[in-house]
């Protein structure tokens, strides 16, 4: 695995969007370098009924990152009376990762979200120093993001009802972390539609 | 204080190695695509000796840093008809040193007008191995069947040891089996035996080691000749789940 340090702990996480639904996935290793430790460590954090990032990267700035932004989304919505919004989440993100702009957070980021009320879909990313995305279709992170990558913009049909976006979601994930020793051993998938949001895992490769 | 591997240090060997090392500028000046780790078979091999032959088996990842070349490897390569030899480590050392090996058994065996000795294969293989044991990234066993010895396990690692062994591992992954071969290993077990230990072996390993995976391919050498088990994915036997 070499000295790379995005690839010491591996993972991958992938957002696509649908119509009137978004789905958000990732990978569920958690290795040093050769070794996997377990395989219960998933990168998916939900700030918000429809609100989720994905970090990957570094494990111990997954979780840094994620709790540090727990609290600032807590603040906010004590402060503002008001329930988080995914672009508003997104900027909150972005800035936490420019503070550290000279010595950052090893961890890339993905945010994913809807509007209830109108259906409006969301999905950005961000790298490690908090450079912001336009709101994207497809926007992959981690280890085997090349991979996948190029199987999402295969799989990717604008306007896809939740079914056929977890299909595509799915497959583009499992596929891809077949090529890449440092993510894998199952996979989590959320759907987050306006009324509801479904939790699917996934048991692919355990190699 | 390491036996096999004494330290040395020759200060004009010292120099041309430096030399021959990239400078801390090429990483800026080489564009990344070209920048590749190189490939290796950090792998899991097992071989095991029952009465009457060998079981040989690996899994089938082959990698490149990270990214996995081929997901369906074979690691276990013929040197003559009834001896296998398992390769880890460099691709590129190892796939030389079967095909030079080839040669000299193919040679060998005309000479003698016979077909050669696990011994003697094994022999050739740490020959090269420790010949050029500062430049080759080699670990590999030689396992067969010959008719004076019958089924042999030879492991010829890193250096440029040879040893005999009823049962041994090799590459990255075995380290997460020792444990399970000093608990589930016997002397005389059958050939059923000795099939489910190297693919359960082999799962094991796969399981925790970032660089083996893939699919257990597996070899029963005995004087009737080399029969080859592929256990896919599926059919890999259940471990706990993580």
């Amino acid at each position: 695995m070499g000295d790379d340090i995005m690839s010491y702990n591996g993972g991958v996480a992938l957002a696509m969007k649908g119509k009137e639904c978004v789905a958000i996935a990732c990978d569920k290793r958690y290795g040093v370098q050769n070794r996997t430790i377990a395989t219960n460590f998933t990168k998916i954090f939900q700030y918000g009924d429809h609100c989720f990032v994905a970090l990957c990267g570094l494990a111990t700035d997954v979780q840094t990152v994620s709790e540090r932004l727990k609290f600032r989304t807590n603040l906010y919505e004590l402060r503002e009376q008001r329930k988080l919004k995914p672009i508003v989440l997104y900027n909150m993100l972005t800035n936490l990762l420019y503070e550290r702009r000279f010595g950052p957070y090893f961890v890339y980021a993905l945010v994913a979200g809807l509007d209830p009320k109108t259906g409006e879909t969301f999905v950005y990313d961000s790298d490690n120093i908090g450079a912001i995305s336009d709101n994207v279709n497809l926007a992959t992170v981690g280890t085997a993001s090349d991979f996948i990558f190029g199987l999402g913009e295969l799989f990717f049909k604008p306007n896809m009802n939740p079914d056929e976006l977890f299909e595509a979601t799915s497959q583009a994930l499992l596929n891809g972390v077949d090529r890449d020793s440092a993510s894998g051993w199952g996979a989590i998938v959320y759907v987050i539609e306006k009324d509801k949001i479904t939790l699917r895992e996934l048991k692919g490769r355990q190699d | 204080m390491d036996i096999l591997n004494p330290m040395t240090y020759d200060a004009e060997e010292d120099r041309l190695r430096e030399r021959t090392k990239y400078s801390q500028m090429d990483k800026h000046l080489i564009p990344m695509e070209f920048q590749q780790q190189p490939v290796s078979t950090g792998t899991t091999i097992v071989a095991v000796e029952y009465d009457g032959g060998v079981i040989i088996g690996a899994d089938t990842r082959t990698s490149s840093g990270t990214f996995v070349m081929n997901r369906f490897t074979d690691k276990l390569t013929p040197l003559t008809d009834r001896i296998f030899c398992l390769r880890s480590g460099s691709a590129a050392d190892t796939q030389a040193i079967a095909q030079v090996v080839q040669y000299q058994l193919d040679f060998l065996s005309a000479e003698m007008n016979e077909p050669p000795l696990v011994r003697i294969a094994a022999n050739c293989v740490r020959r090269l191995i420790y010949q050029y044991r500062d430049d080759f990234v080699a670990g590999m066993i030689v396992a067969g069947w010959d008719k004076k010895l019958g089924g042999q396990v030879y492991s010829c690692p890193l250096g440029g040891l040879l040893v005999r062994q009823p049962v041994t591992l090799g590459g990255s992954g075995s380290t997460y089996i020792w444990g399970y071969l000093d608990n589930n290993y016997r002397p005389n077990m059958t050939k059923q035996e000795c099939f489910d230990f190297v693919l359960k072996g082999i799962t094991l390993a796969i399981t925790r080691d970032g660089s083996s995976g893939g699919c257990a391919r597996l070899a029963i050498i005995n004087k009737d000749g080399v029969e080859r088990v592929d256990v896919l994915g599926n059919d890999l036997p259940k471990v706990f789940d993580l």
